[in-house]
């Protein structure tokens, strides 16, 4: 019966609490430099979020570790490359017992939902989260129109 | 007896379920020298106030809980709001009044000095 919402719900709970007993169960096992901590599918570029809020879109990447040094944006009209490499900080005269973070460089690129006004963007890094705020094109930006 | 009821009765009565914030488990590096162990802990988007590290009984208990504000609709969501989390065992050697631990750049750093009686000894070789 589709009503019975709360069934399905109850059935993703169950299959979500098997998944967090494996995560448990295997969380040390197989660990490889580099592969994810989690039993999700693995992704060798940083994950994104993309908001848009009417005039501007908003965009968040996570970059642990990343200095601004380290990471390069290149935009073109609706066109978004960002390419980024975190070296390693493994400190000098340590041993390494494990090691998950290692080196990596990426680059990943977007068409945004609408062409962006290049000259206004902004770019900042807090935390490890790079958030960029694209202002849209004149001609994107939505319109309110007066009825007469 | 009230309770046995409580787990026979479908949950009808929560048509609004709140999603708990999933638990993560952070990517780390552990090194070590002479003097300490060194942990480095990926956590981009927390905040320096929303972790939490505890030590107790052998065990080192790291907590970051990340909030993400969002403007406007969203497009794609690829990450949110979550906890991560993670327990280490640690040696009873730690001198747990000294650790410390600093956030940069969405990277954790917690420096576990040895106490002194735990630290190698260079021993020298009496010659008569």
């Amino acid at each position: 019966m589709w009503t019975r919402w709360n069934d399905v719900d109850r059935m993703f709970n169950a299959m979500d609490l098997l998944q967090h007993r494996l995560n448990r169960m295997y969380g040390d096992y197989g660990r490889w430099p580099g592969s994810a901590a989690d039993w999700n599918v693995e992704q060798s570029t940083p994950r994104t979020n993309l908001y848009d809020a009417g005039d501007h879109l908003t965009m968040k990447i996570e970059v642990p570790g990343m200095l601004k040094e380290d990471l390069n944006l290149k935009l073109q009209g609706n066109y978004l490359e960002v390419r980024g490499t975190r070296k390693s900080d493994t400190p000098e005269g340590y041993s390494s017992h494990r090691v998950e973070r290692g080196a990596a460089s990426f680059t990943r690129s977007f068409t945004l939902p609408s062409d962006i006004d290049s000259a206004k963007v902004e770019a900042k890094l807090t935390n490890g989260l790079l958030t960029l705020t694209l202002p849209k094109q004149e001609a994107a930006k939505p319109k309110q129109i007066e009825i007469s | 007896m009230n309770k046995r009821a409580e787990v026979a009765t479908r949950e009808e009565s929560s048509l609004e379920r709140n999603h708990d914030t999933p638990r993560i488990a952070p990517l780390v590096d552990i090194y070590e020298n002479n003097d300490e162990i060194l942990l480095h802990v990926d956590m981009p988007g927390v905040d320096k106030k929303d972790i939490a590290v505890n030590i107790d009984n052998g065990k080192l208990f790291l907590s970051g809980i990340r909030r993400i504000e969002s403007i406007g609709s969203a497009q794609w969501e690829e990450f949110g709001d979550l906890e991560y989390m993670r327990t280490f065992s640690v040696p009873q050697t730690i001198d747990s009044a000294k650790v410390n631990a600093e956030l940069k750049d969405g990277v954790l750093r917690l420096h576990l000095p040895k106490s002194e009686a735990a630290k190698p000894r260079q021993i020298e070789i009496k010659s008569d």
